[in-house]
């Protein structure tokens, strides 16, 4: 078994026995699996208004829901990711940087032959595998309950579309969890430790995003990305904070995956949570061994 | 002639512009159980965290088990076992699940076998399942010990070992700390600030005064000078200062 694996293997056991992240993993597969449900909600709410408008002669338009496709149901989850899937992800991170820390465990560790960079490196591994399994799980439950909706069982292309929105949503967790780890190891006092990522997280999805959509905060709540503004100095902000508004790249990116060919796949959206995470994860591996070493203040 | 199992040359540490460890040139050799003494604050600490990789000199050079301690550090740390002062452990994982990992991060490829074997040396079994976080101080340390001889090192660190035990803690591992001395042949390098436990445990002893070694050799040299213990609290006063 490699020193990799080791540690990897160790992160998910320590991650299992933790009550907090196990609670935050279990309500995001959950909602996951209700999205579709509030999906199916909306469409039977929507759908009984309208045939009773048709019945009373007030409309001779379509259902609106008739032509929906199986992967509208997705969408709602999208939104679970970026409120708490994000927020999940960076408390795994920041409880797997504190655990050595909390626990003074640091220099047992240190003194083995491996290095500080294959240390940190099988913890990041650890969570990656933690958080895949957790993706799986919750596109499993998309699957199952898009099929219950619609009454038959996702297509072979929508499933394709379900799996490859998973990978993208690995990809952001993975980048959020790297976050929480380098807050873990980064900043002194424990319980600012712990409100660093969260801090970091809110600012990501809410404060920058606001900037170039003209203040608009319940829009960030849509499950599609908010159009920037084009004109005045929000279209300024839009061009200049664009880069960093990574989750509402994910959801272009999301719906460009979940909801059809048309659009295209946004290659820049694509290129922004892939480096996101790898800039995270690179400045996670860059911390040098004394920041493991540095018992927390609390 | 056998290598020494620890040499220093110049080996110097400082915080900012304070020094915690003057240039110090020691050796000490293998299969001796060395103390160093000195008050708290002496560098002992210091000195440890440098010959284990987990600190890095300021200037001079150190080799453990023959393998230079900053250019060779991953040869060092698979031959050194470490017991730091006030071990820790994870709580939440057993007794096993903790070796286990540590065996594993030393390059055990079957830790099962061994933990069970270093578990019967220190006559700790029956706690297997037991999850750290339920240990007494006496109990975490013989877990700090295991942790630390699970893969066979050739020199063990133990920084304050009786730190903090009741009478009964310290006697046990006392005990324990010769037993892996003459029957594993590791050397052991230890810090105490504990007269008594350096001579009733140690071959050889040093002691630091501000970081600087003011005086090494034999036990038996030191006690032929100073004969009873308390001639040694003198020599060691005198030597070493009054505590701050």
């Amino acid at each position: 078994m490699s020193v990799l694996a080791v540690v990897a293997g160790h992160e998910l056991l320590a991650s299992r026995r933790l009550r907090s992240p196990r609670v935050l993993m279990s309500m995001f597969v959950a909602m996951v699996a209700a999205a579709s449900f509030i999906g199916w909600l909306t469409q039977r709410t929507v759908s009984g208004v309208y045939r009773q408008v048709l019945a009373d002669g007030l409309t001779a338009q379509p259902d609106p829901f008739a032509s929906v496709a199986p992967m509208y149901f997705a969408r709602n989850t999208v939104i679970y990711v970026v409120m708490i899937g994000t927020l999940m992800a960076a408390v795994l991170g920041v409880q797997s940087a504190l655990r050595d820390r909390r626990a003074g465990t640091a220099d047992l560790v240190l003194t083995r032959p491996p290095g500080v960079r294959v240390v940190l490196a099988g913890r990041l591994s650890g969570l990656a595998v933690l958080l895949a399994g957790v993706v799986g799980a919750s596109t499993l439950a998309s699957w199952i309950a898009i099929s219950l909706v619609v009454g038959a069982p996702v297509s072979v292309a929508d499933s394709f579309r379900l799996v490859a929105w998973g990978g993208v949503t690995w990809v952001l967790l993975v980048g959020f969890a790297a976050l929480g780890m380098w807050a873990g190891l980064h900043v002194r006092r424990e319980t600012s430790a712990l409100v660093a990522p969260v801090v970091a997280w809110a600012v990501i999805a809410f404060v920058i995003p606001q900037l170039g959509t003209a203040a608009r905060p319940v829009s960030l709540l849509n499950p599609v990305a908010t159009p920037p503004q084009t004109t005045g100095v929000f279209h300024m902000l839009s061009y200049l904070t664009g880069p960093a508004s990574i989750t509402e790249h994910f959801k272009t990116l999301s719906t460009a995956i979940l909801e059809g060919p048309a659009w295209g796949l946004p290659v820049g959206s694509l290129a922004v949570v892939l480096v996101f995470a790898a800039v995270m994860v690179g400045a996670v591996l860059l911390t040098p061994a004394a920041r493991l070493r540095g018992a927390s203040d609390d | 002639m056998t290598p020494p199992a620890i040499s220093t040359h110049g080996l110097t540490h400082t915080y900012g512009r304070t020094f915690a460890l003057r240039p110090l040139d020691l050796e000490v050799e293998a299969g001796e159980i060395f103390g160093l003494l000195g008050h708290n604050g002496a560098g002992k600490t210091t000195t440890v965290g440098l010959l284990t990789t987990l600190l890095r000199p300021t200037s001079g050079r150190s080799t453990v088990a023959g393998y230079d301690v900053v250019g060779q550090a991953p040869q060092v740390r698979s031959r050194i076992g470490y017991l730091p002062e006030n071990v820790q452990f994870y709580n939440d994982l057993t007794l096993v699940e903790n070796l286990r990992f540590f065996a594993r991060l030393s390059g055990l490829r079957e830790p099962d076998r061994r933990i069970t074997e270093v578990l019967a040396f220190l006559d700790f079994e029956g706690h297997d399942r037991q999850r750290l976080g339920t240990f007494s101080k006496g109990m975490r340390q013989r877990v700090g010990i295991a942790q630390a001889i699970l893969h066979r090192p050739e020199v063990l660190f133990l920084d304050e070992p009786t730190s903090g035990l009741d009478p009964e803690g310290v006697r046990t591992l006392r005990q324990i700390v010769v037993r892996i001395n003459a029957e594993l042949g590791t050397t052991v390098f230890m810090n105490t600030h504990l007269l008594s436990e350096a001579t009733r445990t140690c071959t050889s002893i040093g002691i630091l005064r501000d970081g600087e070694l003011v005086r090494h050799g034999s036990l038996a040299a030191i006690l032929g000078a100073y004969p009873t213990e308390q001639a040694l609290e003198e020599a060691y006063f005198e030597t070493a200062g009054s505590p701050a």
